[in-house]
């Protein structure tokens, strides 16, 4: 019998329509589950006017927890006295109502008589014992109970972590954990069961000693969070902005948890909501949610509580420059031991905070995690770490680490005085990350990843740093792409430029992999080792510092759209990077690329073998061109398509157009071409981008034949998979469009009439409006009769010149220019 | 005065209540329909009257295309069950098209070629969104400066008056908010009663959970539009949606709006024949042209060119129906022509009442003649803007 690799899945019900409960649901219809969402019956009216009050309140959630807003359609409201008899037809079945004993165990008395026998119960519990609530259920169903905790919000973050209880079939766990990372597309860490779980157990603990030594070192709140943001890699909310964002009723309940549920820690004594903290909590704030908390916005101005005064003052905390300079140290160790020396208060800190971090994880490793890849794991996916305690440990130096934590033991500098667990201290280890799998202290060796069919999925995994970067054997490599393949006849070209934008090296290196992919192999994938996919096209081989796109902690995800957004424009501005060429008048030079770029897209469309963008992340301007012109795109959930051209005065140039026109007249099918040119006018006019691969694919840039995959780690599993069906079916490329009606003089002057409108009413400038129009010209073909028969070189053509044309405009020039100045667009 | 041969007298007038658009009680009426239902209205008030005596029914529709196209004039009276022997024709002037029709049957009159005539009007703006289905522009609207007027959206215009005339964004919302006040205690005072017909709604829903259709009926008997608490502190938290910093917000801009109303004019020899009542007398009408970036100052032109026309003192006249296209435009026209604001719309207007497009000129008269009836008025004129740049005027003499 064939291994069942994922639970089958055709309903879920998830209980409880809170923050969690709600935005769980909301993920389940994002990967097509149909779901049923039960909360309390209202007291009065309609009994489920509660849910569907939170199912409402989805499409009003930063960031978006649905991938589209219709889909909250799909989300049925349900209450727990009428509706119970639907449990009867769910699969799966999620609780994830407030955090109370006695609620829950009444709860699960009341559904137990409804659910099916071969269905899967899990509590989303972040604190309670699921030993303890799994004796709540009747002995029965005990076997397909366990934990699953997710983690907020659930569609940005990826970890889950899984939790077996007592008697909780192995099966049915590996089943879930199949579903959960295919078809939710989450990262799933096995957790003990214990209190807090990892990621929070190491995350609180973490915000707990950064509590304590701010106090300590006499810090303000706001230097703090200077000093553990973005300087160490970790989201810019840092610690006490994400102490508000998470909300601080929620915090100080998790540190309760801690208190009660484990007296005999070593830490036990600082699991206790500091003074501060507590007065907030009294006053109800609570942080994000009350508008109050640690952080208040007072206008424009965003003010501090001051720890002595209890009052909000101006924030403006900056880490010292000796300390900043000392953080931005690439060598871990370094960086460690100038912390330790310096006698600075501010460098005290960040030593002392890492110092019990790290004491408190080696301590407790074996209590809460299977080993050190588990802990590290759960604690990037959970909190947005770019590195885990144990990475962080082991970059730096295993052994004087040790000695140094040892050390600070010895003299009473730590915070608790256990000593460290005799396996950090062997002599001969350099670390817990190996090659043959991570340090689990309950087996004392070495432990591999996991081996689930469903990990087969994920040939690139999320990688610890001390595991080899490492894609196949190169086919051919060039400074600008890397082709390579896995000995499956498919070859894999990535791009090795920054933010993989697309220069003139890039677009001779997508040439020659079409050719040896042309040359005997089945196909060509376009994929990138980490996101983005490309923020477009690079007129001069420049651009910027390359970013961490990591997009899985908290604070990034709420800040994604309006990164991304500004990302965008300053990508079109570095695309074109041309404020030099333009001086020295270069535009021949510019069009000649642009020319290129076109035919490497039309080669890509039509080259003898199937061609697949793999798409992680954004993809703009030419690399939604790019994409656009690939036989098929699979795009992960969270990738972000857009032409955003206009955003710095000018317009798409490698075929985007083009494909704006020909998308329009095949899905027109003989019609009016207008309806369906209007939408990607507004899009690409207004530089939309889409939140989501299927809020993309709404916007126009997918087709329906594109495939959305819920994990990016399986992104180029699907991706061959695709391609091995197109090579399988007999791939021929699609034959040249001969006739392609275009829309012509008249749509334009419809275009131009709405324009006109938003130019009277002072919404577009003077440029936008000739950005607009010269747009408009190019989608309906130009000043020809509407209905006239054109090929794809029309629009080309018309395009490239009309590129060349707004960026010999004195105005666009100088929307470029200070885009590269500012990072900001220029409205003028 | 014109040169006309004989009078032409209002004899019946009545109107469907006017919903709200695109979401109103009306939104899955028919226009078509609608008329039907305005046209037999208006026979109930003459009940003598023959259908077959009818000569031609002119109707008004803005937008006269889909679900009100192919002459919704001839397929609304064919379904209201006059006999195919009577003709229809559809006349288009945009907001002034009921009034036009008005004016066309009367004239038919007035010159003696006919004996009872109908002018109606009908608009569904739920069914047909504003500027129909498909807007296409003609390039060379763009080569000329005075032309590109026509581009723009009539909110546009609404801003542009509101900036020539000064007219504030305050006295915007205090003429929205007292629009409302009027309209509702219209209704509470039952003054609409003589010329809405109620209108029985019936909806087929499919019901998913029982597997059935299902059939909703309702009896429509009141404007939608009006709105009990609209003050002028709540209209000021609107956005203007015209303009960047603009002063034209949807509370002080008229409302989109389903509706129909009919008119039937007859000469002295038919209301003998017939035994018929006056209502009133068509006394004439105008029409004058603005530049289309200010459409909204059409009534200042279109007002004193009807008085010169008909004779009438501009204090002479008692009842002025203006329709509020815009609060920003009522206002310039109010001020600038001097009319006294206690006789401008004293049952509310077009921002509480709403503004079937085509209809508006129609359901007025109906407003005007009864209204007038009821208070003793001697002289009653119905005006509007109108987009691209116009103005209009009918001017009625009470005769009950």
């Amino acid at each position: 019998m064939a291994e069942i690799e994922l639970m089958m899945v055709r309903k879920a019900a998830v209980l409880g329509a809170g923050v969690m409960g709600a935005q769980i649901a909301a993920h389940l219809v994002n990967a097509g589950v149909e779901t049923v969402l039960f909360e309390l019956a209202a007291s009065d009216g309609d009994p489920n006017a509660t849910v569907r009050k939170a199912i409402e309140n989805l499409g009003k959630i930063e960031p978006a927890p649905l991938a589209r807003k219709s889909l909250s359609g799909h989300i049925q409201a349900a209450n727990y006295d009428e509706d119970l008899a639907q449990l009867e037809d769910c699969d799966l079945i999620i609780e994830a109502i407030a955090e109370r004993m006695d609620w829950k165990r009444s709860l699960y008395e009341r559904i137990a008589p409804h659910i099916d026998s071969g269905a899967t119960i899990a509590s989303n519990t972040s604190g309670l014992s699921i030993n303890a609530l799994s004796l709540a259920l009747p002995e029965a169903l005990r076997s397909r109970f366990c934990g699953v905790h997710f983690f907020n919000p659930p569609r940005y973050m990826h970890l889950v972590e899984l939790i077996s209880g007592p008697d909780t079939n192995d099966v049915i766990l590996d089943q879930l954990e199949g579903f959960l990372t295919t078809t939710l597309g989450k990262g799933v860490i096995r957790a003990l069961d214990t209190p807090n779980f990892i990621a929070n157990r190491v995350g609180v603990f973490s915000i707990l000693a950064a509590f304590y030594h701010t106090e300590r070192f006499g810090l303000s709140f706001d230097e703090v969070d200077a000093l553990t943001g973005s300087l160490i890699h970790r989201p810019k909310s840092a610690t006490y902005r994400t102490a508000d964002v998470v909300g601080l009723d929620t915090l100080a309940h998790v540190i309760n948890t801690m208190k009660e549920t484990l007296p005999d820690d070593p830490w036990h004594k600082y699991y206790e909501s500091p003074t501060w903290l507590q007065h907030l909590l009294d006053q109800g704030a609570l942080g994000q949610k009350t508008k109050r908390g640690i952080y208040q916005k007072a206008g424009k101005e965003i003010r501090v509580l001051d720890r002595a005064s209890n009052q909000y003052v101006a924030s403006g905390g900056k880490a010292d420059d000796s300390v900043a300079s000392i953080l931005k140290n690439d060598n871990p160790g370094e960086r460690f031991a100038r912390l330790r020396e310096s006698g600075v208060p501010q460098a005290q800190f960040m030593w002392a905070v890492f110092r019990d971090m790290l004491h408190y994880c080696a301590v407790h490793l074996q209590d809460i995690a299977s080993n050190a890849r588990d802990l590290d794991l759960a604690v990037r996916w959970g909190f947005g770490w770019n590195q885990g305690p144990f990475e962080i440990w082991q970059a730096a130096g295993w052994q004087q680490m040790a000695a140094w934590i040892s050390e600070d033991i010895a003299a009473g500098k730590t915070m608790a005085s256990a000593p460290l667990p005799g396996w950090v201290t062997e002599a001969d280890r350099t670390g817990v990350h190996e090659a043959d799998g991570s340090y689990s202290p309950a087996l004392n060796r070495d432990q591999p990843r996991s081996r689930l069919p469903v990990y087969r999925r994920q040939p690139f995994p999320d990688r610890l740093m001390s595991e080899p970067a490492s894609y196949g054997t190169t086919i051919f490599e060039t400074d600008a792409v890397r082709m390579w393949s896995t000995g499956d006849d498919i070859g894999v070209v990535s791009f090795k430029s920054k933010m993989h934008t697309v220069g003139p090296d890039v677009l001779d290196g997508i040439d020659q992999s079409i050719e040896e992919a042309e040359r005997g192999l089945k196909g060509l994938i376009i994929w990138q080792t980490e996101p983005p996919f490309s923020v477009g096209a690079n007129l001069q081989g420049g651009g910027g510092g390359k970013r961490d796109q990591k997009t899985s902690a908290f604070a990034s995800a709420v800040k994604k759209f309006k990164r991304s957004a500004q990302a965008a424009v300053l990508d079109a501005a570095r695309k074109l990077n041309v404020a030099d060429a333009l001086m020295s008048g270069r535009l021949e030079k510019i069009e000649r690329i642009i020319a290129q770029f076109q035919a490497t897209n039309l080669a890509l469309r039509y080259s003898s073998v199937p061609t697949v963008a793999a798409v992680d992340g954004m993809a703009l301007g030419g690399g939604c061109e790019i994409a656009m012109h690939c036989d098929k795109v699979v795009a992960s959930l969270e990738s972000y398509f857009g032409l955003v051209e206009a955003g710095v005065g000018l317009m798409p140039g490698a075929g985007g157009c083009k494909e704006i026109a020909v998308r329009a007249a095949q899905d027109a099918k003989g019609g009016d071409l207008f309806p369906f040119l209007r939408r990607s006018f507004e899009t690409v006019a207004m530089a939309q981008v889409g939140r989501s691969a299927e809020n993309s694919r709404e916007l126009g840039f997918l087709g329906s034949a594109d495939r959305v995959v819920m994990n990016r780690f399986e992104l180029l599993y699907v991706a061959k998979a695709g391609l091995n069906a197109m090579h399988e079916a007999g791939y021929r490329p699609p034959l040249k469009f001969a006739n392609l009606p275009v829309a012509g003089r008249s749509a334009i002057a419809t275009f131009k009439m709405g324009m006109q409108n938003m130019l009277a009413g002072r919404y577009i400038s003077e440029h936008d409006y000739l950005v607009g129009s010269k747009f408009a010209y190019v989608i309906c073909g130009g000043d020809v009769e509407a209905g006239s028969l054109v090929d794809e070189q029309w629009f080309l053509d018309l395009e490239r010149e009309a590129f060349i044309e707004l960026l010999a405009t004195e105005k666009t020039q100088a929307r470029v220019e200070h885009m590269l100045k500012t990072g900001k667009p220029l409205r003028n | 005065m014109s040169n006309q041969i004989q009078d032409a007298y209002i004899v019946a007038a009545a109107r469907s209540p006017v919903g709200k658009a695109p979401r109103g009680v009306l939104r899955n009426v028919r226009p078509d329909d609608l008329l039907a239902h305005a046209l037999n209205a208006a026979l109930v008030q003459a009940p003598s009257l023959e259908r077959s005596a009818v000569d031609d029914i002119v109707v008004g529709c803005a937008i006269p295309e889909a679900e009100q196209g192919i002459n919704v004039a001839r397929i609304g009276l064919l379904l209201a069950g006059f006999p195919n022997t009577v003709s229809g024709i559809t006349v288009n002037r945009f907001c002034s098209s009921g009034l036009n029709a008005v004016a066309i049957a009367a004239d038919r009159i007035r010159l003696g070629e006919a004996d009872v005539m109908i002018g109606a009007g009908t608009e569904s703006m739920s069914t047909i969104p504003m500027g129909g289905n498909k807007i296409v522009a003609n390039e060379r609207i763009f080569i000329k400066e005075e032309n590109i007027g026509i581009a723009y959206g009539m909110g546009m215009t609404a801003e542009n008056v509101a900036v020539q005339w000064k007219v504030t964004r305050d006295a915007q919302d205090e003429f929205a908010a007292e629009s409302h006040r009027r309209a509702l205690a219209a209704i509470d005072g039952g003054e609409f009663r003589d010329e809405i017909a109620p209108y029985t709604v019936r909806e087929r829903v499919p019901d998913l959970e029982k597997d059935v259709i299902v059939e909703h009926s309702k009896i429509v008997r009141d404007d939608e539009g009006p709105r009990a608490g609209t003050t002028t502190e709540i209209l000021a938290k609107l956005k203007p949606v015209f303009a960047a910093g603009g002063s034209v917000t949807a509370g002080n801009s008229s409302q989109t709006s389903d509706g129909a109303g009919a008119v039937i004019l007859a000469s002295e020899t038919a209301m003998k024949r017939y035994n018929l009542q006056p209502l009133a007398r068509f006394l004439g009408f105008s029409v004058a042209g603005v530049p289309p970036e200010i459409m909204g100052i059409g009534p200042k032109f279109a007002i004193p060119k009807l008085l010169k026309q008909t004779g009438v003192r501009q204090d002479d006249v008692d009842w002025i129906e203006l329709n509020e296209a815009f609060a920003a435009q009522s206002i310039a026209v109010i001020n600038d022509l001097g009319l006294d604001r206690n006789k401008v719309n004293p049952l509310g207007g077009a921002i509480a009442l709403g503004h079937p497009l085509g209809a508006t000129g129609a359901v007025r008269t109906a407003t005007i003649v009864h209204g007038m009836r009821r208070r003793g008025h001697r002289y009653g004129t119905v005006t509007m803007c109108i987009g691209t740049g116009m103005g209009a005027a009918g001017l009625f003499e009470n005769v009950t």
